[in-house]
């Protein structure tokens, strides 16, 4: 049986509320077919806007098979492109990130413009059309800050996503913000165990003491069940929206990505060990509110963000194989806000650092306990898992009907 | 040995790279006593767009490693489709040696160029006086054979200095356009009399008596001059006395001149026969390659280094592409780019070599 079947009929099988079956999570078939049917269909979070600060400035990415460059061109619009040369398909960019008056590939010099046109091609033949040579665009959004490309040829819709979070992102200014730090780890696990981790606070208490000095425990605040019965998320929410920030909970009717803004424990206000702000510097200057909790945001299948009144941490989940996932993490302050003098880096890193080592060290446990042939799929919490057990079912609805369809999947080729 | 099939027509054929080209031999001929004549086609069947009066840079493979000599053209671009230089081997020359002793018709070797402002393309006038020695005629002759194509009847003075008559290079030839442009005058001068051959004209050494009689109206021309340092630096001063414009006088020189104590770029110390133009030559120093060179009035940072023998590497080189972007240590430069580098690379020092020209020494890190 073909890996497509045996994972629709495995999807179809599947019992509610139990975690996937062993292959869902080891299986280099399933793996593809993730990619395939997800990775290379959805809309995927990349990077902000202010890692892009002029024109020129690029970052690269790849996406399973797929290299990508993002690029601010000469009028400020953010640009996406398969980073594959049009001569011979070399790779474009080959550092992770830079600023370049032109991408120019090193292989032969073939030299694009900031918007994809090919500009010059040394000593090709006459009658060579360097229009048709320009470099294969990828669909690219930026909304609130946040840069997403989406790898279809026809991709989903990106306006009710704009729509609905977008009034939540503009207030933290995060297009003007900058790039204190960031790091990625690579997590010896599937992409769905780092999000299912990611999903409930379950495991919190007994794993990340650093986070618990700061961040509720109680699952009105991680998953996505009951807040609006939780009295003190309805006066929070309340309070912050008299300020001028959205932060009522508020899901896609898909499941694919949600908003809400949680308070943290106490008088705290930034994830530091004290609970005190780690940046002396307001993250937005939009934003003077003191105790606005975080701003819980994520897209499946590749970000969840922590936006705060003196920072934000942003999440970006991108798989490498069946069995390994990279995280990066970025700690975004305040453009003029100064490291040493505004901030101490260490403190301002270290809650989270803690925290990804801790959940890195969660999830392979979890994918090594998955391998045994005695593996099967078990309960989860209704109580405090609620958030898996969405994850799980929007993955399931996902790639279940695209399993389904006709033959292959329509993707864009690159030359 | 000439295939007819091969032959193409001008407008069949593409400009030559004027970055990098193979050329081929086709032609040596003796000039005058350790004076040759190498003629070169193009092996890519392309036809040589050039101003008379430039030069190229030869890549010259000897025995101790590439040499990069830079040589005028004593071709014509009225005759597209060959060029050829004209070179003195002197004593203890290393570059031009070899060429005597390598090329023959069949052989290949790279060059580079045209380059250079040295042409009265860029210095039109109504009269001309053209005043070179020894192998400085070989702009002179580009420029002549030129106007003999193209304009013949212009105004021209053409004076040629020589230690001995049969040292004058291309006399035969100058005689022959003589007698075909009217408006050539032809004035040689030696400095000693020869066993071999007769001398019935000017002997001794140019000066500001002699200047006048070769050229009564020198003051109305535009003057190129060519030749040893001591010789130009003599006729430059002859003018200077004489009140001349010297907005109108233009020179190029064979080796770095002994006065400013430029360190040699292209030719050796000793006198390669090569060509360069000193007047305007500006210090650059490569840091990395410990190379000090110096460039010619119109010539860039890359070509420079490149004569230099320093490697930059350069794709469009027209400021497109930024292969070519180099650090500038110190210094200033004319830089006139297309978009290959951005304002805050250039703030931080960097130039693209390909099309920046020096307003003052520099430093490159390169």
């Amino acid at each position: 049986m073909d890996a497509r079947n045996d994972m629709l009929k495995r999807l179809q099988g599947r019992r509610d509320g139990f975690s996937l079956e062993q292959p869902f999570y080891t299986d280099p078939d399933y793996f593809k077919l993730d990619m395939e049917l997800i990775w290379y269909r959805d809309w995927l979070f990349i990077g902000h806007d202010c890692e892009l600060p002029r024109p020129g400035s690029f970052i690269t990415v790849q996406i399973g098979d797929y290299p990508v460059v993002l690029v601010r061109d000469q009028k400020g619009n953010i640009n996406a492109f398969h980073n594959s040369c049009r001569h011979r398909g070399s790779r474009v960019c080959n550092t992770d990130k830079g600023t370049a008056a032109k991408l120019v590939c090193p292989y032969h010099q073939w030299t694009y413009e900031l918007d994809g046109r090919l500009l010059f091609a040394r000593q090709m033949a006459e009658g060579f059309d360097k229009s048709q040579f320009g470099l294969k665009p990828v669909a690219c959004e930026s909304v609130g800050g946040y840069i997403f490309i989406c790898l279809a040829d026809e991709p989903a819709d990106f306006a009710p996503m704009r729509t609905m979070i977008e009034p939540y992102l503009l207030p933290h200014r995060l297009r003007e913000a900058k790039v204190a730090f960031e790091s990625t780890i690579v997590e010896k696990g599937n992409w769905k165990l780092v999000w299912e981790n990611n999903r409930e606070c379950y495991h919190c208490a007994g794993n990340h003491p650093e986070l618990c000095k700061t961040f509720p425990e109680a699952p009105t605040v991680t998953g996505v069940q009951d807040a609006d019965s939780d009295p003190e998320m309805l006066s929070h929410w309340a309070k912050c929206e008299a300020a001028g920030l959205p932060s009522r909970f508020r899901i896609d009717p898909a499941g694919q990505y949600r908003a809400t803004r949680a308070p943290l424990l106490r008088d705290a206000v930034s994830y530091t060990m004290t609970g005190k702000r780690a940046v002396k510097k307001n993250l937005s200057d939009g934003v003077a509110t003191d105790r606005i909790g975080s701003l819980l945001l994520y897209h499946y299948p590749t970000t969840w963000n922590h936006i705060l009144g003196d920072h934000a941490v942003t999440f970006r989940v991108l798989p490498i194989s069946a069995t390994e996932t990279a995280v990066t993490t970025k700690w975004l302050v305040h453009k003029d806000a100064v490291e040493g003098v505004d901030y101490d880096l260490a403190e301002l890193t270290h809650v989270w650092t803690e925290t990804n080592g801790q959940d890195r060290r969660i999830v392979e446990e979890n994918a090594f306990g998955i391998l045994s042939p005695a593996y099967e799929p078990g309960p989860y919490s209704e109580l405090h898992e609620g958030g898996v057990i969405q994850f799980v079912d929007w993955y399931a609805r996902f790639i279940g009907p695209r399993l389904a369809e006709d033959g292959r999947p329509a993707l864009r080729s690159v030359a | 040995m000439t295939d007819l099939g091969l032959y193409r027509h001008l407008d069949q054929m593409a400009p030559w790279n004027d970055r990098l080209q193979v050329l081929e031999v086709i032609g040596v001929s003796d000039e005058a006593p350790d004076v040759k004549t190498f003629t070169f086609r193009s092996d890519n069947q392309t036809w040589f767009r050039y101003k008379p009066g430039q030069f190229v840079t030869l890549e010259l493979p000897t025995a101790d490693g590439l040499l990069m000599r830079t040589y005028t053209l004593s071709s014509s671009p009225s005759r597209p489709f060959s060029i050829a230089v004209t070179v003195k081997a002197q004593a203890g020359s290393t570059g031009t040696r070899w060429m005597f002793d390598h090329l023959r018709p069949g052989s290949h070797v790279k060059a580079y160029g045209p380059a250079g402002d040295f042409s009265l393309h860029s210095h039109p006038a109504a009269k001309y006086l053209f005043i070179s020695a020894g192998s400085g005629v070989t702009p002179m002759m580009s420029m002549l054979r030129w106007l003999n194509d193209c304009a013949p009847w212009t105004d021209v003075g053409f004076v040629n200095c020589a230690r001995r008559p049969e040292e004058i290079i291309f006399r035969k030839e100058l005689e022959l356009l003589g007698s075909r442009m009217p408006g050539l005058s032809l004035g040689f001068m030696i400095e000693e009399r020869s066993s071999r051959e007769g001398w019935f004209g000017h002997m001794g050494r140019i000066d500001a008596i002699r200047l006048p009689l070769l050229a009564p109206d020198f003051r109305e021309r535009e003057i190129f001059c060519c030749g040893p340092d001591p010789f130009m630096r003599a006729v430059r001063g002859m003018l200077e006395a004489a009140g001349f414009d010297m907005a109108r006088y233009h020179q190029e020189s064979f080796a770095a001149p002994l006065v400013e104590e430029i360190p040699a770029p292209f030719a050796s110390p000793t006198g390669d026969g090569a060509a360069i133009p000193v007047e305007a030559a500006t210090p650059i120093r490569f840091s990395i390659s410990d190379v000090d060179a110096a460039c010619v009035a119109g010539q860039t940072v890359l070509q420079t280094a490149r004569a230099s023998g320093v490697r930059i590497p350069a794709a469009c080189e027209f400021g497109l592409c930024g292969t070519c972007k180099v650090k500038k240590l110190s210094g200033e430069v004319e830089m006139s780019h297309n978009g290959g580098i951005l304002d805050h690379e250039i703030e931080d020092g960097f130039i693209l070599a390909c099309c920046s020209k020096p307003l003052s020494a520099l430093d490159i890190e390169a």
